[in-house]
Parts: structure tokens; C-alpha cells; sequence
């Protein structure tokens, strides 16, 4: 998989870099709108992430100019700007999504991640597992080596989420906007507390624990 | 030309003292055109009296005895002012009185031919000053009386008329100049006070006010409008200044934080693995420290956006009695460490339209309040309930209450009531919380007793 980054603070051109890299992807920066731009359009990419106030040509313009020339990667757009008219407009010009600078490094990348997954039209499956634990997703129900585990709704949902991202750290944020679909982070722990209460449920008498909180960033299910 | 300068006080004085003269002059222009009139036509009474007279006279006494009676009337008075003339049809004089003072005078000849009511005519005479009035009228068959007047009594009365008239104005005018500046003056004086209050106040005293009478006049309005428009801007600005002070806190500890967490990974040297070990922990502390920052201010903007009503003006139908269900679910867990009973009593399929986002945050925020400062084993109560056109939802708690003073102030930026800011969170809750109701067209109260609890009420029109 081969990423085009058009961004011109160093900084933190540097910083996605040096991640994606990590993560095991190819990535390719530009530092302006033009030469990214010609990037985009030599078409070797499976995704773009491009900043909007660039030098040169500006971020929304680019994406244009691809979207003109009927090259349909998926973009991730960039932005210090956080009105909700920015992210709206920005997703208008064609963007896929839409990230507020700062951002952590794994918001990002989940972010990438689903997006590959999307374009890959992988067929939606009916259960997901990591290890002993496996969530049937028709059912609705919950099992951890061959033990039944009650969960209620929210907690599924929450489960599932990070099942389906294991290996990612996923961050507060991103549990507040997929599992519960508030665009805000509510302050208080009350995903720490949740997490908590579903750690209890799986995790309880067992030796290993599948839930596992990276701090500053969020948590995540190791493979 | 003076050039007098170009005040509200000056313009007044001169449309006064201008309308004043103008209604004086035309009360003067219409007595004097009054009075001549009233002059003219008794002397011309007098001369078709005289005419009858003479036609009474002339009947019993005949030409003789009218000739006798014109010398009588002419000597009598010592009259030159006057002249009796007899005249036959052709205008051949018969007889006269002296004619010393009427040198020239003449006969209108045209008048004689068709003569049958006495005709009056003016004429002025070379030798005379004042215009002199005169009558033709018929005494008796083939003599006509031409009788004449010097109207120079009545050119006198309107001439003293005039007089009179002159030297009242030069007292007049000054006196209509005075007294329109004094009006003036009086009219102006107070918005020369609130204009000096709008300069002190732009000298930065905040606290000057326009000192009321009560009189409840234009200007008094002004006045108490301007006063009340000055205690606003003082309490923005103080607002602002405790606001800035918060921030300022607000931004300088986890700076200090972050500081510090950096400063004491940077001195530790012990050996390189517990170094490593003691850098992770440093860059994980301050990313949670940014973390907090970047909240902090992207709520601040939240709350001013959502305070203009700008942000987020993406309306729909949103079911608020499913959005507080969900809020209250995503605290559940909280509660249960807390051992905080939660009981929400809904009334469902409840609609309105609004942002769904900012009203779940405003939910959220409400929530995660009264969770903050219920104590252990304590209780929050969410009741929403629908009456005509309204939703009232109601959020109480037992915590620890909001002192009475500190109960308006709850609502403000930046505020807590906890001043040591031990607190987690950064007083943006509420601010934000308000916010959206209002631009929902709705509003927040808070009603507390210390020590007992509080209850935030929000009401939406539905």
C-alpha cells in the first residue's frame, strides 16, 4: 500500500511519516500543492492525506483538480481549522474524511486503515474473534473459551469496535464518535468506566487481558 | 460674516428667534393692513355722508344756500385739509371753496358723464404731501358735489404705526435671540451630560454614569438608555477580565506541567534503561497534558460559536427523550463506581428541531456536571416531560450545592465554584450548555441549596 502525503509543516510531515512507515505502509511527501498535485495524478497511490492550507495550491484545489481527472483514491484531509462548515466543505470538494490538526498519530491511522478497507470492498463478515474471544455479530452474543459472556448493547458495540481494530490503539475520541456517535469528547472518563465494567466481564479470571490501555493515546486489543 | 459654530444649542437658538420674529412680523403686517383699511373706509362714510348732507341741503336751500353752507363747512374747521367743489355735467365749475392749498386740481371728466352713485377716487396733487381721497356725487339735478380730503391724519397714524413697530423689534429680537438660547441650552444640557459620560467612558472610567432627575423626558430616556448600555459594557468587561484571568490559569498549569515533566526527564541520569523507561513515561504525561490543552481550547471555541449561534446550524428532527436516554446510559457505568443511584423518568417521543450534536453535548455536559459533584452513594434525578409547546427536562443532584452568590455565575466561562481549580474540567460545561439551549430558543436555571443539591431546568420550545 502506497500513501501520498501533501503537507507543508515538516514537523508533522515528519511525524506521519516516520508512523506509516512503522505501520507498514510506503508514504510519499510532498511539500506544496503542485508537486502534490502531479503526485496524485501520476496515479500509483491508494490514498492521499492532504493538508488544506498549503503553499503553492490549496488543499481543497488539489483535491478538486484529482477528483476532475477521475482518480478516485481515497483522501483524508487535514485541517487546523475545525468548524463544522470546514469539515462539511472539505467533504463536499470529494474528500473521504476529514481530521483536525493535532491529531494523534493513531486516530490517523485507524482513520487510513478503514478507509483501505472500504475501497477493498472486503465482504462484511458475521463474526469477529481475537484469541479465545469471539463475537457473533448476527447473535449479538459474546464468548470467551467457550464461556458465555453477557454484554449489553453499548458494550458490544465497544467490543467489537476494538476486535475489529486489534492491534490499533484506538483513542477515547474514536470510541466516543463510532460507538456511541457523539462528535465530542465528553470530558470525564466515562469510556475509562466503561471500558472498566467490559474489562471486568471478559477479563475476570482469566490470566491474560485481552483490553490493554496505552496511555496518552487510548487502548487497544493486541493480536 | 461672524461664523458661529455649528452646535445643536446654536440652531436652536436661531430657529427660535427666527420663527419668533417671523410670527411677530406677521402679526404686524396683518394689524397694519387691518387698521389702514379700517381708516379708509370710515373717511369714506364720512364723504358719502357728507354727499347726503349736501343733497338734504341743497333740496330745502338750493344752489345759495349750499354755497353758503360750503363756505360754513370750509371756514368752520379753519379746513385746508379739505376742498367742497360744485361741478354741472360737463364738468364746468359753479362753485369752490379757497382753493390756496389745491393748486392744480383737476376734474375726472370720464367719471361726471355717467354719474348716478357717488363714486369715490384717490389722487395725489403736486403741491400736496399726502395723497388725498375724494368723492363725485350727484346733490340734485345738473350739480355734482366734488368733495375732497387729505388723507395725511391717517398717513400719520400708520406712519407712528411704523414707528412704534421699529423700535419694538430692536428690543424684540435680542429678546427672542435671549430667550431662544436659554431654551436651547436647557434642551441640550442633558445630552451634553451623556455625551461628557461617553467621553469619560472612552477615557476608560467605566463606572461614570448620566445623573437622572426623573423629569421622564426624551433626553431622561436616553439617559437611563445610555446608562444601562454603560453598566452592560462594565460588566462584559469585567467578565472578560475574570475570563482572561481563568484562562490565563487555565492554560498556565498544564504548561507548568508540561514544564516540569520535560525538565525532570531531562535531569534524570541514571542508567540508560530506566532513562528510557523515565522518557516514555515523560512523553506520555505531556501528550496528556496537550491533550487537555487542545481540549480546553477547542471548548472555549465551542462555546463562542455556540454562543453566536454560528456553528453547527445544521438543523433536523431530533427524538430528545432517546438522546437523554442515551446520555444517561453513557454514564451508567460511572454511576455504578460512584454508587450514585441514576433514575431517569422520560417521557418518550419527545421532537424538536435543532442540532442533534450540540443538544447530546449539552446533554452530556448537564450529566457529567451533576455526576462530578454527587458524593458517593448519592442520587441524580433526569426528568423530561412535554407540556403544550414546551420540553422540560430536569437534571437534580445531591451534591454539595451552589452558594446563593455564585448561583447567576455558575453559567459563565470559566467559572467554578471550586476557586482552588482542583477540580477536573475546565468551567466550560455550563457556558456551553446555556448556550445551546438559548439558541435553541430556550434557556437554562439553575435552583440550589447548599449543602442539599441542584437542579439545572432547561426548556425547549418543542
Amino acid at each position: 500500500m502506497r500513501i501520498l502525503l501533501i503537507e507543508d509543516d515538516s514537523v508533522i510531515a515528519d511525524f506521519i511519516t516516520k508512523g506509516m512507515k512503522q505501520a507498514g505502509f510506503a508514504i510519499d511527501h510532498m511539500e506544496d500543492g503542485i508537486t502534490g498535485l502531479h503526485a496524485a495524478l501520476d496515479g500509483v497511490y491508494d490514498l492521499a492525506i492532504v493538508d488544506l492550507m498549503l503553499p503553492r495550491l490549496d488543499g481543497l484545489k488539489v483535491i478538486d483538480r484529482v477528483r476532475e481527472k477521475k482518480i478516485n483514491i481515497p483522501i483524508i484531509v487535514l485541517s487546523a481549522k475545525r468548524t463544522v462548515d470546514e469539515r462539511v466543505d472539505g467533504l463536499q470538494h470529494g474528500a473521504d474524511d476529514y481530521l483536525t490538526k493535532p491529531f494523534s498519530f493513531s486516530e490517523l491511522l485507524a482513520r487510513v486503515e478503514a478507509l483501505l478497507r472500504r475501497s477493498s470492498n472486503t465482504v462484511e463478515p458475521t463474526s469477529v474473534s481475537i484469541r479465545d474471544l469471539t463475537l457473533d455479530l448476527l447473535a449479538r452474543t459474546a464468548e470467551r473459551a467457550g464461556k458465555k459472556i453477557d454484554l449489553q448493547p453499548k458494550e458490544f458495540s465497544l467490543l467489537e469496535y476494538l476486535i475489529r481494530n486489534a492491534g490499533h490503539v484506538v483513542s477515547k475520541t474514536m470510541i466516543m464518535e463510532r460507538v456511541w456517535d457523539y462528535n465530542f469528547d465528553p470530558g470525564t472518563n466515562v469510556v475509562e468506566a466503561r471500558i472498566s465494567k467490559l474489562r471486568e466481564k471478559i477479563d475476570k479470571g482469566f490470566d491474560l487481558p485481552l483490553i490493554n490501555t496505552v496511555r496518552g493515546l487510548g487502548y487497544v486489543i493486541n493480536k | 460674516m461672524i461664523r458661529l459654530p455649528n452646535t445643536l444649542a446654536v440652531r436652536l437658538t436661531l430657529w427660535y428667534a427666527s420663527a419668533f420674529v417671523f410670527f411677530l412680523l406677521v402679526a404686524f403686517v396683518i394689524m397694519y393692513f387691518f387698521m389702514n383699511t379700517v381708516l379708509n373706509s370710515r373717511i369714506d362714510e364720512d364723504l358719502e355722508e357728507d354727499v347726503e348732507e349736501f343733497q338734504l341741503t341743497f333740496e330745502t336751500n338750493g344752489l345759495e344756500g349750499t354755497n353758503q353752507e360750503i363756505d360754513r363747512e370750509v371756514m368752520a374747521g379753519d379746513n385746508v385739509d379739505k376742498f367742497l367743489r360744485l361741478l354741472d355735467p360737463t364738468g364746468k365749475e359753479i362753485y369752490s371753496s379757497s382753493k390756496t392749498h389745491w393748486e392744480n386740481l383737476y376734474t375726472d371728466i370720464d367719471v361726471l358723464s355717467e354719474l348716478n352713485e357717488p363714486v369715490l377716487v384717490d389722487f395725489k396733487l403736486e403741491s400736496q404731501e399726502h395723497t388725498t381721497r375724494a368723492i363725485y356725487g350727484n346733490i340734485g339735478p345738473g350739480v355734482i358735489l366734488h368733495l375732497g380730503e387729505s388723507l395725511e391724519e391717517k398717513e400719520e397714524i400708520m406712519e407712528i404705526l411704523l414707528t412704534v413697530f421699529a423700535v419694538m423689534s430692536l428690543f424684540v429680537i435680542p429678546l427672542a435671540y435671549g430667550v431662544g438660547r436659554f431654551v436651547a441650552k436647557r434642551a441640550v444640557r442633558g445630552i451634553e451630560a451623556v455625551s461628557q459620560a461617553a467621553i469619560d467612558i472612552e477615557h476608560g472610567r467605566f463606572d461614570h454614569r448620566v445623573s437622572v432627575q426623573g423629569s421622564g423626558d426624551e433626553i431622561e430616556t436616553l439617559a437611563n438608555t445610555f446608562n444601562t448600555m454603560a453598566e452592560r459594557i462594565r460588566s462584559l468587561i469585567a467578565e472578560m477580565r475574570e475570563m482572561i484571568d481563568n484562562i490565563a490559569h487555565d492554560l498556565r498549569s498544564p504548561l507548568g506541567r508540561i514544564r516540569a515533566i520535560s525538565e525532570s526527564a531531562l535531569s534524570g541520569t541514571q542508567n540508560d534503561r530506566s532513562d528510557a523507561k523515565e522518557f516514555k513515561k515523560a512523553a506520555s504525561d505531556t501528550l496528556e497534558e496537550c491533550d487537555r490543552l487542545i481540549q480546553l481550547i477547542n471548548t472555549t471555541l465551542d462555546v463562542a460559536e455556540a454562543e453566536a449561534g454560528v456553528a453547527n446550524n445544521v438543523t433536523e428532527d431530533v427524538n430528545i427523550s432517546e438522546l437523554t436516554e442515551e446520555a444517561c446510559e453513557l454514564f451508567e457505568p460511572l454511576a455504578e463506581e460512584k454508587e450514585i443511584t441514576v433514575s431517569p423518568r422520560l417521557t418518550p417521543g419527545c421532537w424538536l428541531r435543532g442540532n442533534k450534536q450540540n443538544l447530546q453535548r449539552m446533554l452530556v455536559n448537564l450529566l457529567d456536571n451533576a455526576m462530578k459533584y454527587t458524593p458517593t452513594k448519592g442520587q441524580v434525578n433526569i426528568k423530561l416531560d412535554r407540556n403544550d409547546d414546551e420540553i422540560q427536562i430536569e437534571i437534580a443532584d445531591t451534591g454539595m450545592g451552589v452558594p446563593l452568590p455564585d448561583q447567576h455565575r455558575v453559567f459563565q466561562r470559566f467559572f467554578r465554584c471550586d476557586q482552588s481549580r482542583s477540580q477536573e474540567g475546565c468551567g466550560l460545561g455550563l457556558s456551553f450548555a446555556r448556550a445551546v439551549a438559548r439558541t435553541h430558543g430556550g434557556d437554562i436555571d439553575l435552583a440550589s441549596t447548599p449543602s442539599e443539591g441542584s437542579t439545572f431546568t432547561i426548556i425547549l420550545p418543542a
